[in-house]
């Protein structure tokens, strides 16, 4: 256990680094990025006077240590600033934005596993087979399906020609939001309002985007299913097991599967990183107001404090879950805690 | 002795059909990867040769035409023909991707052998900036790059080889650490054979068969990036015919019916990709065959 | 598999358990755009669709009826021109009241104003290059001094930063965005409508004014719903997900939601313009001919049917056609892609097929709607098509895009116009009067040029303008600081059981006569 713990403390603290990597290269980049901010934001009769005074008032014009230097503080008191163009706190946009980006990619990942795993443990046990090849074959090429392709055929033939699903959006135009509105979840707030109706709404709106970024993702799952699956299924305790008599899919299924889904478990928080990646591609695509969608906007309005405060919330995310991660095969495996 | 083309092609077909039965289904995927792209590189290669039309030109036939004989693919809003843009776009996204593989996987490769051989504090610092930004979700990182720099060719490759970097890297590394400890590494040392000469005469060679296989599967991911990225109106100025931004541009068209502008250009990306998957797949089964797979 | 079936029914069981959901009662309609919200502060807001909020949560003094585009009094009941033109008292009416009851005379417009000046948002020049400074005369009359006379001043007063906030509500020193950060946490003004709820980028939610001092509004909630782009908008429509849309529409979108019998279409006469400037103090653009010279290669109905599928329509003069003084002067003067005029007049500058004209073709991929890229391409063809030009098409985003005109890096450039204020002195003196003309980039400067729009701004006869205006248009021609391209018409698209919509060239919409039919 006292190793554990030290694992655990040198592991958090090894994060804080990695922040900061990821924090400077952020600042690096958005700030060399062509085009001025301050003359966008004001329009085009502002004079050059008062562009300059903008400039003083945003800290622009100091040099570039000072600025890098304001800007790791701010981090640190958790100030990621005002946004730019729109006089708004970048932690206010954050905060309405990103419980929609989690919710979608909270199901996405759901429909990932539920496809991408039975998949993946069925192609392991019938290895070599004309499934297995068939199933690897569905896995590579369902990933190299551009995802905003596959989102836009869904939405023509389910969405539009068969009009089983909404094509945009989170809710209907006539379910208000605001009436549920408390974490952002809305499949959460619509249950705690005991909004059925609005619950029903929520979840089908959900489908489309989901399925789309959890079908092309399902590729990976079913290679990494794969992979650990034949690993454990080469193992002793498997022949043994089956020398016991045990019925063939009871030890695939339970005994294989369950030993495996540890290390497929952990694996799925390495995935977090594509998942966003693709969140930002679905959203896109579906008109989801989440941070993936922001982000492309506030590029294009070179809103750097927007932009930093963005990538800066995934960097965070993808630091926290792969510190959970490590920890969790930490704890299960004690080889690792070096 | 006289090789008629339909011996060879005998020869090469008894060949290939030995190489299925020594290493199994696999090989064949390999070989259906290396076909696609074998077919998409000649596309590419000859664009001006096999297609129709200047993929520039605005009066090749009817605005929107659905595919038909003049025009396999159809046309465009500007009168333009779809499969002429099809073919040249080839010659970008290959472009990119191979150029932006090759770019990652020198620096990616170089900087491995060197952390890993000197090891140290020089080591540490490495591998955190490579792990930080592995672990970073590598198509927002992509946009950022492409966002800040101006659209063009060399500017996109440089984009989405950042990347990839970390993967060579942290590849080379672990290789490179294990290596270090064997014996005649040892041995080379002790007889006062420089840093750089060990690792290129000694631990390079034994990565690179890994290192290929990560190299196509690279490539296959770049296509993916690349297409994103000119989707999202990034990288590439519109002067450039590429099938990212014909989709985009396509897309609003769909709900017209006139589904040939964007069905052709996803297609190919999917297929390109699929190839250099396969090819990856194929690949990495034959060099690291599962011994014990029954 | 089992357990989670098992989680599924418990969750539904528990939603079940609940009270059944709200239901709107309300006359409720829906609103779709793909345009976004800035500010919600008429003291900085810059564009049209917030203006459109603004036309129906707040009031002018004066202002345009829906659909029709003559001043009609608001919250002012008359006025007088006074001081020789430099000065103009308005009469406010009497007993209004703001959503929140505090009383409304001079001393909140005079508030309103200097708040304007003071905050020096991006359109306060609407106020300051005009006004002086406002002068309470009582309760009921507010006084404006103006620099110089100026005949369209009540159009001036139309505009929203003119629109009279409650200084009870509104921060005196700072630019609000969100309606929450005002006092009191809601947006209280004299419009028809209040806003109830306010979700950035995802809906405005507004509903009927219990103290709006005119008619009702027809309907008791309006949603604006705001989409990412706009076939995602139109797929909506048709599905019967929002009743009706306004801005934007592709091309195509709009050339089916026309042909559909389910949905009905209300054209209006836009205002907005596109046109092509030059840089004219870098060479070769600094020589007229040379402007004259690309001007006439430029085929308008060919860019109409390419890149817009048959909608809008060519324009011909800066001036849109609608507007009073209009005049075709391109028309007479080039034609559409007059190919032999353009070798003609490039020769005289020296330009041939073995010495090409060379330049940089720029315009912004997002900020006009995505035909822009496609809008390119097809005058590069027609530039071109002459044999004598070479044209390189550069892009920027709307940022890099207004600091490189500023810092005159783009030689030929696309723009666009959506008035501020329907005068023919918006289209013109804002291109070729020295200030205007600097401000976009162009940094044309001709003092006859200047004396002119001095004249027809302070002339209030009308005769006298009208000669003025059409003499500039002429002059346009020759000196080409910007070529008109085409003009914009405005389309909203409905369910067809709605009625009362009504769109005007002021980009007014109002929400109040909007009705769903049975």
């Amino acid at each position: 256990m006292k190793n554990l713990l030290r694992y655990i403390i040198g592991r958090t603290l090894l994060t804080v680094p990695m922040l900061f990597v990821l924090l400077s290269i952020v600042f690096v980049v958005v700030r060399v990025m062509p085009g001025d901010p301050v003359s966008a934001m004001l329009g085009g009769h502002a004079p050059e006077k008062v562009i300059e005074q903008k400039k003083q008032e945003l800290g622009l014009n100091r040099p570039l240590i000072v600025q890098y230097g304001s800007y790791l503080l701010q981090i640190c008191r958790l100030d990621l600033g005002d946004s730019m163009i729109l006089k708004q706190t970048v932690m206010s946009t954050l905060r309405d934005k990103l419980p929609a980006t989690v919710e979608l990619t909270f199901f996405a990942m759901l429909i990932c596993m539920l496809v991408g795993v039975p998949l993946g443990a069925y192609a392991a046990d019938k290895r070599r087979s004309a499934q297995d090849y068939g199933i690897r074959l569905y896995g590579i090429v369902i990933y190299c399906i551009p995802v905003y392709w596959l989102g836009l055929m869904l939405q023509m033939i389910l969405g539009v020609w068969l009009d089983i699903f909404p094509i945009a959006g989170r809710t209907s135009a006539r379910i208000f939001s605001s009436t549920f509105d408390r974490t952002g979840l809305y499949v959460l707030d619509t249950i705690l309002a005991g909004n059925v109706e609005a619950l029903g709404d929520v979840l089908i709106h959900l489908v489309l985007p989901c399925v789309t970024l959890g079908l092309v993702l399902s590729g990976i799952f079913i290679r990494l299913t794969r992979a650990n699956m034949l690993d454990v299924l080469k193992a002793d305790y498997i022949l043994a097991a089956e020398a016991r008599g045990i019925h063939h899919r009871r030890l695939v299924y339970k005994h294989a599967l369950l030993n495996a889904f540890v290390p497929i478990l952990t694996m799925m928080g390495l995935q977090v990183a594509i998942l966003m990646a693709g969140a930002v591609l679905t959203e896109t695509t579906f008109s989801w107001p989440g941070m993936g969608r922001l982000l492309l906007e506030r590029i294009y309005l070179r809103d750097y404090p927007t932009i930093q405060g963005v990538i800066v919330v995934f960097a965070i995310i993808v630091a926290l879950i792969s510190l959970v991660v490590d920890v969790i095969y930490a704890f299960i495996d004690p080889r690792l805690r070096y | 002795m006289q090789h008629s083309p339909t011996t060879a092609l005998g020869q090469v077909i008894r060949r290939f059909t030995r190489m299925g039965k020594q290493y199994g289904v696999e090989w064949w995927i390999l070989v259906a990867g290396a076909i696609v792209i074998v077919g998409v590189v000649s596309m590419a290669m000859f664009a001006p040769v096999i297609a129709p039309y200047n993929p520039y030109d605005q009066e090749t036939g009817p605005q929107l035409a659905p595919p038909g004989s003049e025009h396999l693919m159809g046309t465009d809003n500007l009168q333009r023909d779809v499969l002429s843009r099809i073919i040249f776009g080839a010659r970008t996204i290959l472009g990119v991707a191979i150029l932006a593989a090759i770019l990652s996987s020198i620096l990616g490769i170089s900087m491995g052998l060197i952390s890993g051989y000197a090891g140290g504090g020089f080591d540490k610092v490495f591998s955190l900036m490579m792990d930080s930004i592995y672990s970073f979700p590598g198509l927002i990182l992509a946009i950022a790059f492409a966002a800040m720099l101006e659209p063009g060719v060399t500017n996109i490759s440089i984009a989405v080889a950042v990347i990839y970097i970390p993967t060579y890297f942290r590849l080379v590394r672990g290789q490179t650490l294990t290596i270090k400890q064997e014996l005649y590494v040892e041995a080379a040392r002790a007889i006062g054979a420089p840093g750089s000469t060990i690792m290129s005469k000694y631990i390079f060679p034994n990565v690179i068969a890994t290192t290929a296989v990560v190299f196509t599967m690279n490539v296959a991911d770049a296509i993916m990036t690349e297409a994103a990225l000119t989707f999202l109106g990034l990288g590439l100025p519109p002067s450039v015919v590429d099938w990212g931004m014909d989709l985009a541009m396509g897309k609003k068209f769909l709900p017209s019916g006139q589904w040939w502008l964007i069905t052709f250009p996803g297609a190919m990306i999917s297929l390109l990709a699929v190839g250099f998957t396969m090819l990856g797949e194929g690949l990495s089964e034959i060099l690291n065959p599962r011994l014990l797979e029954k | 598999m089992k357990s989670l079936k098992l989680l599924f029914i418990c969750l539904m069981a528990v939603g079940l358990a609940f009270c059944a959901s709200s239901s709107f009662a309300k006359d409720t309609i829906v609103y779709g755009t793909t345009e976004k919200v800035t500010d919600m502060d008429p003291s900085n807001a810059y564009d049209f669709h917030t203006w459109e909020i603004f036309y129906n949560v707040y009031q002018g003094l004066y202002g345009y009826p829906a659909g029709k585009t003559n001043l009609v009094p608001n919250l002012a009941e008359k006025y007088e021109v006074v001081d020789g033109g430099k000065g103009y008292v308005f009469t406010l009416r009497s007993g209004v009241k703001f959503s929140d009851g505090s009383a409304f005379d001079a001393n909140v417009v005079k508030w309103t104003i200097d708040r304007v000046t003071r905050l020096k948002g991006d359109p306060s020049w609407l106020d300051t290059d005009f006004v002086d400074s406002v002068e309470v005369v009582d309760k009921n009359k507010v006084k404006f001094i103006l620099k110089n006379p100026v005949a369209y001043f009540p159009s001036l007063v139309a505009t929203p930063p003119y629109y009279p906030v409650s200084p009870n509500v509104y921060p005196a020193d700072k630019i609000i965005k969100d309606p929450t950060e005002l006092t009191g946490g809601k947006l209280v003004g004299l419009g028809p409508y209040q806003v109830a709820s306010f979700k950035r980028d995802q809906e405005v939610i507004l509903e009927a004014n219990p103290h709006f001092y005119g008619p009702k509004p027809k309907n008791d909630v309006v949603v604006i719903r705001y989409f990412a782009d706009a076939t995602t908008m139109r797929l909506a429509l048709e599905k019967g997900e929002i009743d009706f849309a306004f801005k934007s529409f592709n091309p195509s979108d709009i050339n089916d939601l026309q042909k559909s019998d389910k949905i009905q279409t209300i054209k209006g006469q836009g205002p907005y313009i596109r046109y092509i400037c030059f840089q004219c103090k870098t060479a070769p653009f600094t020589n007229n001919i040379v402007r004259q010279g690309v001007a006439a290669a430029v085929n308008r109905p060919e860019i109409i049917k390419k890149v817009f599928l048959g909608q809008n329509a060519p324009l011909y003069s800066m001036v849109p056609a609608g507007m009073w003084t209009h005049e075709e002067s391109f028309k007479k003067a080039f034609g559409d892609g007059n190919i032999q005029k353009s070798k003609e007049l490039l020769a005289k500058a020296g330009y041939n097929a073995n010495n090409k004209l060379k330049f940089d073709f720029w315009y912004t991929p997002s900020h006009y709607g995505d035909t822009e890229v496609d809008m390119a391409a097809v005058l590069k063809a027609q530039f071109e098509a002459t044999g004598v030009m070479e044209v390189t098409v550069k892009s920027a985003e709307w940022a890099t895009y207004k600091d490189n005109w500023r810092n005159q890096v783009m030689p030929v450039y696309l723009l666009g116009w959506y008035p501020d204020y329907l005068d023919p002195d918006n289209y013109t003196a804002a291109f070729a009067g020295t200030e205007g003309s600097k401000g976009n980039g162009i940094f044309f400067s001709d003092p006859k040029w200047d004396a002119m729009f001095v004249d027809e701004q302070k002339d209030p006869n009308e005769k006298n303008r009208e000669a003025i205006f059409k003499k500039v248009q002429e002059m346009w021609t020759v000196e080409v600081p910007t070529v008109p391209v085409f003009q914009g018409s405005l389309y909203v698209f409905a369910q067809k059981n709605m009625k009362g919509i009504m769109i005007s060239p002021t980009l007014q919409l109002n929400y109040g006569p909007i009705s769903k039919g049975k």
